[in-house]
């Protein structure tokens, strides 16, 4: 026979498992909502999942629109390069030819002047004088090579500028990256979501092997930087060894 | 001794440019490398190699890593490197000047900023190259 103690006990515990239901019956709307809220949500979350795939898979061709940017700029470089060298072939031999012209001018007029005292006519001087004044041409074959100097130094502006062909790519490649690093992270957040590996997929970043770059890479012809580079180097020639420079900068 | 330089770099347009600009500072006598693997290899192959010029960033065996194999070489290991790369941080030129190199120039550069630093190069080294 149960004692009255035990009886009690029972009594608690059932006391306890009649709140449990009662906490329960309260919770049901509670759960009800729950399952709602994820009915609405699961189409929702599926959706937002579908539309990073999406963007996902659209990434491969903006990269390699990019890559293919840099490779379209270094072709019409190389082919600005081309050009230059040429203009600067077809400039030296103008040069080459003015200078000539001018040496056989100064030859032309030095015979001339040489003929004067061999002349009979009293005005044979002032004869000559006046024919070398009126057809001089080595001002204007000066002012030839003049222009011809100011062209190669144009030209060479022009292939110095260039230089901003590396400086962007590099730029280019540092965006080109990011947009990996991006298109990993997704991946994987894909994956982790429902599965699918999207880098199975036809689309793929297509990057130079081995590609390396320097994030920080500017055009600027501020010489700041090379000031700085400069300065660093001048104070390293003042000290002597290894373990000075490493003291100076550390 | 006249001057043959080494020019290093992945980029061939930057190549054409410092050969261009060393045409017009009276140079003549240059081998290209796009990497510095292939620098190593033609330093090797060519004892009249005189003068390094490199850039920092490549594949294969960057710049700072040229230098320090040169710098370890006990038969290149004085030959004059000239850096001339975009990374103008002061870490960066830090890290050139412990690898040893010689002189530091920042894209994009001047001819006479490349003559200065060549010059200056050439006269630390008592001319002998």
């Amino acid at each position: 026979m149960m004692s009255v103690e035990n009886m009690s006990q029972l009594f608690a515990k059932l006391n306890d498992l009649k709140k449990v239901f009662s906490y329960g019956e309260r919770l049901i709307p509670v759960i009800h909502s729950l399952g709602e809220f994820m009915k609405e949500t699961v189409p929702l979350l599926e959706n937002i999942n579908k539309s990073i795939a999406e963007s996902t898979s659209k990434i491969p061709k903006a990269s390699n629109q990019i890559q293919s940017v840099t490779s379209a700029t270094e072709l019409a470089t190389t082919e600005i390069l081309d050009l230059v060298d040429v203009l600067n072939a077809d400039l030296d031999s103008i040069q080459k030819c003015t200078s000539d012209c001018l040496e056989k001018e100064k030859d032309k007029e030095d015979f001339l002047r040489s003929l004067i005292p061999n002349l009979q006519k009293e005005n044979a001087k002032a004869f000559v004088e006046d024919f070398l004044e009126k057809n001089r041409l080595s001002s204007n074959l000066n002012s030839v090579v003049d222009r011809i100097k100011k062209m190669k130094d144009d030209t060479n502006s022009i292939t110095l500028s260039l230089q901003v062909q590396d400086i962007t790519s590099q730029q280019l490649a540092t965006v080109n990256h990011l947009i990996e690093s991006v298109q990993d992270k997704l991946a994987s957040l894909i994956e982790d979501f429902d599965n699918t590996n999207i880098n199975d997929s036809n689309d793929k970043i297509n990057l130079p092997e081995g590609a390396t770059f320097d994030p920080n890479a500017r055009y600027s012809k501020s010489s700041a930087n090379q000031n700085e580079a400069d300065t660093i180097f001048n104070q390293s020639m003042q000290t002597a060894s290894q373990a000075e420079i490493d003291k100076l900068f550390n | 001794m006249g001057l043959k330089f080494l020019i290093v770099d992945d980029s061939q347009t930057m190549r054409r440019i410092v050969v261009n600009s060393l045409k017009n500072l009276g140079y003549d006598d240059f081998v290209e490398a796009g990497d510095g693997k292939e620098a190593l290899v033609k330093l090797s192959a060519d004892e009249s190699l005189n003068f390094v010029i490199t850039d920092w960033n490549m594949p294969v065996l960057s710049g700072l890593e040229l230098i320090k194999a040169i710098r370890s070489d006990e038969k290149m290991g004085k030959i004059p490197v000239l850096m001339v790369t975009t990374r103008g941080v002061k870490d960066d030129i830090i890290e050139a000047l412990k690898a040893k190199v010689n002189n530091y120039v920042v894209k994009p550069f001047t001819p006479a900023i490349l003559r200065e630093k060549i010059d200056a190069i050439l006269a630390s080294n008592g001319g002998s190259n």
